[in-house]
């Protein structure tokens, strides 16, 4: 079935996914590379990349088109010491309606001594009916850093859809030698009160999460990113963006109505990070280029 | 519940309780400002959409399980859930109200504990060791709330129900003093949301740990913003 009858006839829950992603990286003469990797349809990863700065990049691929009721996609990572990797995705995840069965997507990454990892997957977009559940969870070594984000559009806008009926939920949590450093355990139950309240989505059909985990920063920090914004907010005043501190790192939230603005700012914090961390690269991953 | 009991919640629950949560909006003053808020209404849809879906709902379960963890003597599921709540307070400010009151709470309770004259149900000497080694490491207010209310006796439902009452009353009041609102409009919506309280109550005391899930979008907003705010009364 091509992408685009996909979109047109969701797959039914009759042939359901049990997809698996393990991957597992290694830092060999200051290069982090793929050492293991096994991917079980509708999973696939494409060829990874060697940044210059020493980042091993890959692109996972959901080769369905989108998840179905029914559907559970288990991801396993394991970085080891020292190892910088990014991890993202080829393009926009699609959550189809579901006739009563839960979507269910499980990620569990453990990032070993002074690794680094960047989680940034492209957007996942909530069909109306959807019943999602999310689960991301990460345990950092002493030294390890967490950098991720998390876009979400409720609803096909362009075709004029509202997330009125269903349930989103994404759990993210964060440990550090079992002490919990981030733990969001966010939930939208559909309903227009839901969308309309200010409470709620406030009318934004998209909304953002974007951590940096495994350092403490200043209070200056917290101003120089949202001057960073200035130009984005000025230019989009119908959105909201925000930032505050963690115990040990970073938290900036959206809702709004722009894809572009959402990745934009987030973009530019994490580039605001790379360059005060010292890492050389930080030219974008040619995926997130539309 | 006896009457001890009762008069103890009611001092708890009391707004002279000097733990100063007359100084905190949680969000209600940047939400004012931005004439998001502008009118009763306005503030009861806010009110009730956090006691249905919101923070509070969880902080009123992890209270709930400090209660049950004070009542069994358990110091590691107390500090299990007081770190929990470290973790999952959105923002900054209102990580700083939680401890804060937590604090002050726990200091008030050891200075005033003495003239308890009945402590069967626990265990004194595992909850003087747990106090210590929370004030080492912050205490939030919802964690202080449970213990405190374990130590003194008061039923667990009604434990429930004035935890959630305090905070929509602080808040009304907060409410009166920004949108601003009359005393009589602020003390009708009180008993306005007294369904939804006991609602959110009949909720929460079903919530499993792995259901403790709240919409937050609107909230951690409008307190990250409220650092950001030109002029303030409040400290959140």
């Amino acid at each position: 079935m091509s992408a685009i009858e996909s979109l047109i006839n969701p797959p039914t829950a009759s042939s359901n996914w049990q997809g698996r992603l393990n991957l597992q990286f290694q830092v060999n003469n200051g290069q982090t590379r793929l050492t293991h990797s096994q991917a079980i349809a509708p999973y696939k990863v494409q060829r990874s990349f060697a940044h210059r700065d020493g980042t091993c990049q890959v692109v996972m691929l959901h080769t369905a088109g989108g998840m179905v009721g029914g559907d559970r996609l288990t991801t396993e990572v394991t970085i080891g010491e020292q190892a910088n990797v990014l991890l993202t995705t080829a393009a926009a995840a699609k959550i189809y309606k579901s006739t009563g069965n839960l979507t269910q997507q499980t990620v569990h990454i453990t990032v070993a001594p002074n690794a680094w990892l960047e989680w940034l997957p492209q957007e996942t977009i909530v069909f109306d009916r959807a019943q999602y559940r999310q689960d991301l969870q990460i345990e950092l070594a002493p030294g390890a850093q967490v950098i991720l984000w998390e876009v979400t559009r409720f609803g096909r806008t362009a075709r004029g859809e509202h997330f009125t009926q269903g349930d989103w939920r994404s759990h993210t949590e964060v440990w550090q030698a079992g002490t919990p450093l981030w733990i969001d355990r966010q939930w939208l139950p559909a309903s227009p009160e839901m969308l309309d309240s200010p409470h709620g989505l406030n009318h934004c059909p998209i909304v953002g999460t974007f951590a940096w985990i495994g350092q403490s920063l200043e209070k200056a920090d917290v101003e120089a990113i949202r001057q960073l914004w200035e130009p984005i907010t000025a230019h989009y005043p119908g959105d909201q963006l925000g930032v505050t501190r963690l115990p040990q790192g970073l938290l900036c939230r959206y809702r709004g109505h722009s894809s572009t603005a959402v990745r934009q700012s987030f973009i530019q914090i994490w580039q605001w990070i790379r360059s005060h961390q010292d890492r050389t690269w930080n030219e974008l991953p040619r995926v997130w280029m539309l | 519940m006896q009457t001890s009991g009762l008069l103890r919640l009611m001092q708890l629950v009391s707004p002279s309780l000097p733990v100063g949560a007359y100084s905190y909006s949680e969000g209600l003053e940047t939400l004012v400002q931005r004439g998001t808020i502008a009118n009763v209404e306005q503030l009861q849809h806010w009110l009730t959409q956090e006691l249905t879906y919101g923070a509070v709902r969880l902080e009123a379960a992890v209270m709930l399980r400090s209660y049950q963890a004070s009542q069994a003597g358990d110091r590691v599921a107390i500090e299990y859930w007081n770190q929990w709540l470290t973790a999952a307070r959105d923002t900054e400010e209102l990580r700083s109200q939680s401890l804060q009151m937590g604090r002050s709470l726990l200091r008030l309770f050891q200075d005033v504990q003495e003239n308890l004259n009945s402590t069967q149900a626990t265990d004194l000497e595992t909850v003087l060791t747990t106090l210590d080694a929370l004030k080492s490491q912050g205490c939030h207010f919802a964690i202080a709330f449970g213990l405190v209310a374990s130590m003194w006796e008061v039923e667990e439902t009604s434990t429930l129900l004035g935890y959630l009452h305090s905070w929509a009353s602080n808040l009304v009041s907060a409410a009166i003093k920004l949108v601003p609102l009359g005393q009589t409009e602020g003390q009708r919506l009180l008993l306005a949301l007294n369904p939804t309280i006991e609602q959110a109550a009949q909720t929460i005391v079903q919530l499993a740990d792995g259901d403790l899930v709240s919409c937050g979008w609107g909230l951690s907003l409008a307190s990250m913003h409220h650092e950001t705010l030109y002029s303030r009364l409040f400290r959140s």
